[in-house]
């Protein structure tokens, strides 16, 4: 088991190192090619979800499970792409498929969120105590400034919501991203000491751990 | 069941199709309000406006189906003013969605291309294609471009393509141009390109992730930043290339105001039922 994890930690001690310092070609050309080995997994992974998620749909059929008839679509659509694609990506039906099907789809699911967000802020967005009520200033003074027209209707808008972005949220947004960043850093550290082995297919019980 | 009851009651279909009517109205039948530009937008454009002619600049294309409507019209007004500039573009994407929509949005900047400018594949731009491994990715492609890739997006190997001839890390681009969508890849530009390279990045986002990047532009780490449809509005604005994302633009401001009238109702209609019963 200490191999893993001993192969773990000098990959990420050799990345780390590389970015802050100058390194020997050597070192160089090892990372090179470890992050090439990166791309060259991360693209195999992709067919292997799909590979997986097809069995699952396959599977699913198969046995007549709840709403089956959905995983025909899935399997249809799939084989029907696949052996477009896998001609061509820049196949003209496969292109059609795409730009008529796909991309209507996955345009209208995202644009359902302006509908939802209206009639939730509708129903729940209430001054219902102080902080309510500041957090609904706020919300409108950022929406018109952020709304083309909402400069020339009430110009002040303008001044206000960039010192509320640069301000009080880019003040809350670089908290995260330190926090974030420290948090990836002390894993790291638990990675690199072999104290976490998540990576490695390990779940450890917590419970009991000193 | 008082007046004020049903209507903090409203079947929200009445929201869904009032809101329906705000965002088609406009798109259907255009309607040209005043606009500002926004000093993120007008930052990222004088920064690709300030690229010197006869540079590489990278592109990122991370626009999906969800967010080529947003960011589309923004990049292609990008792409066109580059080329406009005798700026040469090395495109790649870090998901195959994405990938698909770059190739798109290339296309249709080809097409609206003023007549005279040199835009021949392979010499003013390139596209590289997809780019596995996510942030590594991105590394391994700023460190060394021929580690993760042969060819380009069309198969041409790239030894072969006369733009990528000497173009082998990082240090060949005066600029990285990131049109991130939402994938919320922004940072990794940063980390991979500016951070250890020290080249200047614009970035573009959807408008509900603009705050995210605030810090990095305040830390002068972006130069820049498109935000959604408005920003792809003031580009192509900027440009004097209008548009989808102009009109797109003008039916974010019926839908912004129809929102903000709701909200106010709704806190009034609030209001007024507390006062009845006490509260």
């Amino acid at each position: 088991m200490q191999i893993p994890i001993i192969i773990t930690s000098v990959a990420g001690i050799l990345m780390i190192l590389e970015y802050f310092f100058p390194m020997p070609d050597a070192v160089t050309g090892f990372n090179v090619t470890l992050r090439s080995f990166v791309a060259i997994i991360s693209a195999a992974a992709l067919i292997l979800g799909t590979v997986v998620l097809s069995i699952f749909h396959v599977r699913k059929v198969g046995e007549r499970k709840s709403e089956w008839m959905y995983s025909i679509v899935y399997v249809v659509s799939f084989v029907a792409t696949a052996l477009l694609g896998l001609g061509s990506v820049r196949n003209e039906i496969f292109l059609w498929i795409y730009s008529n099907m796909t991309s209507p789809i996955g345009a209208a699911l995202y644009s359902l969120t302006a509908f939802y967000i209206t009639s939730a802020a509708y129903r729940v967005f209430r001054a219902r105590n102080w902080s309510a009520g500041v957090l609904l200033v706020c919300s409108f003074i950022v929406l018109l400034m952020l709304i083309p027209i909402g400069a020339i209707l009430l110009p002040p808008v303008v001044p206000i919501g960039s010192w509320l972005r640069n301000y009080p949220s880019g003040a809350g947004f670089r908290g995260m991203i330190i926090g974030t960043s420290l948090g990836v850093m002390g894993l790291g550290v638990r990675v690199f000491a072999g104290r976490q082995k998540e990576h490695l297919g390990i779940r450890e019980e917590k419970v009991g751990e000193q | 069941m008082s007046i004020v009851d049903k209507l903090l009651d409203m079947d929200q279909r009445i929201i869904y199709a009032l809101m329906f009517i705000a965002l088609a109205f406009p798109i259907l039948f255009p309607v040209m309000l005043p606009m500002d530009i926004q000093d993120y937008s007008r930052q990222a454009f004088d920064f690709a406006d300030g690229i010197q002619a006869g540079s590489i600049v990278i592109v990122e294309g991370g626009l999906t189906a969800a967010t080529y409507p947003q960011g589309g019209p923004g990049l292609v007004a990008q792409i066109v003013h580059m080329l406009s500039n005798d700026v040469k573009l090395v495109f790649f994407s870090l998901g195959t969605e994405q990938n698909v929509w770059t190739a798109t949005a290339i296309e249709a900047a080809l097409d609206k291309l003023p007549a005279g400018v040199s835009a021949e594949n392979g010499v003013d731009w390139v596209h590289l294609g997809y780019v596995p491994g996510q942030e590594s990715g991105v590394a391994a492609l700023a460190n060394n471009i021929r580690s993760v890739l042969n060819v380009d997006y069309f198969g041409t190997p790239l030894n072969s393509i006369t733009l990528m001839d000497g173009v082998n890390d990082a240090t060949a681009f005066a600029a990285v141009l990131w049109w991130g969508g939402s994938e919320g890849s922004i940072p990794w530009g940063v980390r991979q390109f500016v951070t250890p390279f020290g080249i200047p990045m614009t970035g573009m986002c959807t408008t509900n992730e603009v705050p995210n990047y605030t810090p990095y532009i305040n830390a002068g780490q972006l130069q820049g930043l498109i935000g959604g449809v408005r920003g792809s509005a003031e580009y192509e604005y900027l440009i004097k290339m209008p548009g989808p994302a102009l009109g797109q633009a003008m039916a974010t401001n019926f839908g912004g105001l129809l929102w903000a009238v709701l909200v106010i109702l709704g806190n009034i209609l609030y209001f007024v039922k507390r006062t009845q019963e006490g509260g």
